[in-house]
């Protein structure tokens, strides 16, 4: 399969990866499975919501009323592209971090293939290959079960409103998509299997001590870029609200600002997350565990921030849609002077749950990502635990331990997502509506307001939070409580 | 009344240990009736060939691994029938190791790991132990490598972080597994003196699994092992005694 990746190249210098055990025995290595998962999640999500642009656009089509302007199809088209491209790179990051993380494991073997005579590019193509196949497998089965999912709601609509007859679910549109898939994870993969290169053979021998920390890549240029874009996107954003004062075309400039500063955000990762997760870190108190919890939560920075950022983009885009939508209602009954229709409220209601569930997805990808990336670390630590067991680490002391390094990544995540997202959401209601007037006076702007937190999605979000760090903590606690400590030691 | 482990003088000792792997026709002895002690305030090392058994034996009595058969005590405790819970904090009080390699917490600088188990027990040093550390970190010459991390450490750093450690608390017994085994010479000879040293002026017990006929000519006491038995139990020898002791019974093997 790895072929596919460099024609004849890894073949040929790698025979091994053919020769030893069957051809796609990798694919059981560890985070492998998982990484199927996030492709096959973002395809099926991409391929649903294409058969979903397309039902509509033949729905709106198909009424009478609405007729053929294309205007409000183009927008639900604009929007499904919009969210499947959040999706992909949530998808892509946590991709490229799982597999910087697997090649981190398997340093030593690498290592052991260098020194035998493989080539390093040779040795990333191979991981690269594996990204491409891994990519593939997501996207054929995130196809399928998308038009099953597609199918399934395309009944229920029918019965519910009747049938359309200009749809189909043959949309060859889906191909993109799953294309999409497949190249952004044989990237990431490619951009996750950097270390290959700065593997030495040397390694193979002896290197009983890991370095505790990952020589933090210093790309200074990429830190200014980071932060030039940061202060930009805020200097866009505070226009925008004033501009919103004046005219409704401040949620343009506002736009461009949150698009800005949080690519900004993201791109910081590694400067922005290492010191709120210090101070989460701080929280936990200074008992043996959580002081192993938080040391090891920031052991590998650069993955740790990579692991949150992509919930952090998550759980703001969720926030951002129910502030948003919250605080425009709320500048509506302001300005209409303490009264709104309760029928648009809701329709704002239900487009804002509909647009949280299409965000969520990123989110879920992300979760996935850190339930993995968590086991992975874990596993890799085997040795460590197996010293810590022989010291005087009790099962009960490895368990909390454990917690609370998922604890210590999901609450910093979860807590900077929701800050972000209550900011972005209430910069966008206000910088959209703050000139609106309202019937019956239409005299006062709204003005100014607070930003309104509905309190029911905060609520899912947190306990969703909960849930995703029992999950995550979950199987590497049975994986490293269920090793006895002789035995991990005498892993090599 | 049964007589006990230190009416013995020593500071742990296995009865009638077996120790046997996988069942069957597959089954390995790794251990057979194996009775042994290791005498308080001595430097034992326990040596054989890979394979003979010195490492099970290690395991077992420093509570790390359960025997098929027998009993194994840690000072007057019989650890045989201890739960995982009990045998983790028994040995985080009472016994001390050192590895060969991996011996450190890599996100713990020096004085971390040296103070690791205190920390496992959610306490802090009292101060006849503080006095005792302070004492460890001036003759293992760690004062100015307290704060660094493993990483930044030499082997020989490491292994005499790791030598604080196992001696911090003043362990019944400490229990050392190949301690010179991924060192230079001159770092493993110094290691085996601080171990010699700690035995002989500080009255510690240490037992040490090796297959170095130099490292166990430091030792009072030379336990042989071969096919999971006690083949010989000699007083302190030359590393030439020990290494010419191996070859005869290599070669009668």
């Amino acid at each position: 399969m790895s072929a596919v990746a460099t024609p004849g190249v890894v073949s040929a210098v790698v025979p091994e990866s053919t020769a030893t055990g069957p051809r796609l025995g990798w694919l059981r290595d560890r985070g492998m499975g998982a990484s199927v998962l996030v492709a096959a999640l973002s395809s099926a999500f991409g391929v649903v919501l294409v058969e979903a642009t397309a039902y509509i656009g033949a729905m709106l089509k198909s009424d009478p009323y609405i007729g053929d302007s294309g205007t409000l199809a183009a927008v639900v088209a604009i929007l499904s592209v919009l969210l499947i491209g959040v999706a992909l790179y949530v998808a892509a990051i946590v991709t490229a971090n799982t597999f910087s993380t697997i090649v981190a494991g398997r340093t030593r073997r690498i290592a052991l293939m260098r020194l035998i005579g493989a080539t390093a590019r040779s040795q990333r193509a191979e991981v690269a290959g594996h990204g491409f196949v891994v990519g593939a497998l997501g996207a054929v089965i995130g196809v399928l079960v998308g038009v099953l999912v597609a199918a399934t709601g395309v009944y229920v609509a029918e019965r519910v409103l009747g049938a359309v007859d200009a749809f189909t679910l043959f949309q060859p549109a889906i191909v993109i998509p799953a294309a999409g898939v497949v190249l952004t994870t044989w990237l990431a993969a490619w951009i996750g299997s950097r270390r290959v290169l700065s593997v030495t053979p040397l390694q193979a021998i002896g290197g009983s001590v890991e370095r505790s920390h990952e020589d933090a890549a210093a790309r200074p240029s990429r830190h200014v870029g980071a932060l030039l874009l940061l202060i930009l996107g805020a200097a866009l954003l505070v226009f925008g609200v004033l501009t919103g004062l004046v005219t409704p075309l401040g949620v343009v400039i506002s736009f461009f600002g949150g698009l800005l500063s949080f690519t900004g955000i993201s791109l910081a990762a590694v400067l922005v997350m290492p010191p709120l997760l210090r101070l989460v870190g701080r929280a936990f108190g200074r008992s043996a565990t959580a002081r192993l919890a938080a040391e090891n939560a920031l052991r590998y920075p650069e993955r740790s921030s990579r692991m949150a950022i992509g919930v952090v983009m998550g759980v703001t885009l969720v926030t951002m849609f129910a502030v948003a939508l919250e605080s425009v209602k709320a500048l509506l009954t302001k300005a209409a002077g303490g009264e709104l229709d309760s029928e648009f409220a809701v329709i704002m209601d239900s487009f804002a749950a509909v647009m949280m569930v299409l965000v969520g997805i990123s989110a879920v990808i992300a979760a996935v990502g850190l339930v993995n990336l968590l086991t992975i670390g874990v596993v890799q630590r085997r040795r460590e635990l197996g010293l810590l067991r022989a010291v005087g680490l009790s099962n009960g002391q490895v368990r909390r331990m454990i917690l609370l390094e998922a604890l210590h990544i999901t609450v910093t995540a979860t807590v900077t997502g929701l800050v972000l997202g209550v900011v972005y959401g209430w910069i966008a209601a206000q910088s959209l509506l703050g000139s609106v007037r309202m019937p019956p006076f239409f005299e006062e702007t709204a003005g100014l307001v607070a930003p309104a937190i509905p309190w029911l999605p905060v609520v899912i979000i947190v306990v969703a939070t909960g849930v995703l760090t029992l999950v995550a903590a979950a199987a590497p606690t049975r994986l490293a409580t269920r090793v006895a400590p002789v035995e991990a030691l005498a892993v090599d | 009344m049964e007589i006990t482990t230190s009416d013995l003088g020593l500071a742990a000792r296995v009865q009638h240990l077996t120790k046997t792997y996988g069942s069957g026709d597959g089954a390995v002895n790794a251990l057979t009736d194996v009775s042994v002690g290791i005498r308080r305030g001595q430097f034992t090392a326990i040596m054989g060939p890979s394979g003979s058994g010195k490492s099970t034996l290690m395991h077992i009595m420093a509570g790390l691994d359960a025997p098929t058969q027998g009993r194994a005590w840690i000072g007057d405790t019989d650890i045989t029938g201890l739960g995982d819970l009990e045998l983790t904090i028994l040995r985080r009080r009472r016994v001390g190791f050192i590895f060969q390699a991996f011996n450190l917490v890599p996100t713990l600088d020096a004085l971390g790991n040296i103070l690791l188990p205190f920390e496992l027990d959610g306490r802090r040093p009292s101060a006849i132990e503080k006095a005792r550390i302070d004492g460890l970190v001036e003759r293992l010459g760690l004062a100015s490598r307290l704060n660094h991390r493993p990483h930044e450490l030499s082997g020989g750093q490491q292994q005499r972080v790791a030598i604080a450690r196992a001696l911090a608390t003043a362990p019944d017994l400490v229990f050392a597994d190949e301690p010179t085994g991924n060192l230079d010479s001159r770092s493993g000879r110094e290691v085996l003196q601080l171990l010699a040293t700690a035995s002989r002026e500080h009255g510690q017990s240490i037992a040490m699994v090796t297959h170095d006929a130099i490292a166990a000519s430091h030792a009072d006491r030379v336990l042989f092992l071969g096919d999971g038995r006690i083949v010989a139990d000699h007083p302190r020898q030359s590393a030439e005694e020990i290494a010419s002791y191996m070859l005869a019974a290599e070669v009668a093997a």
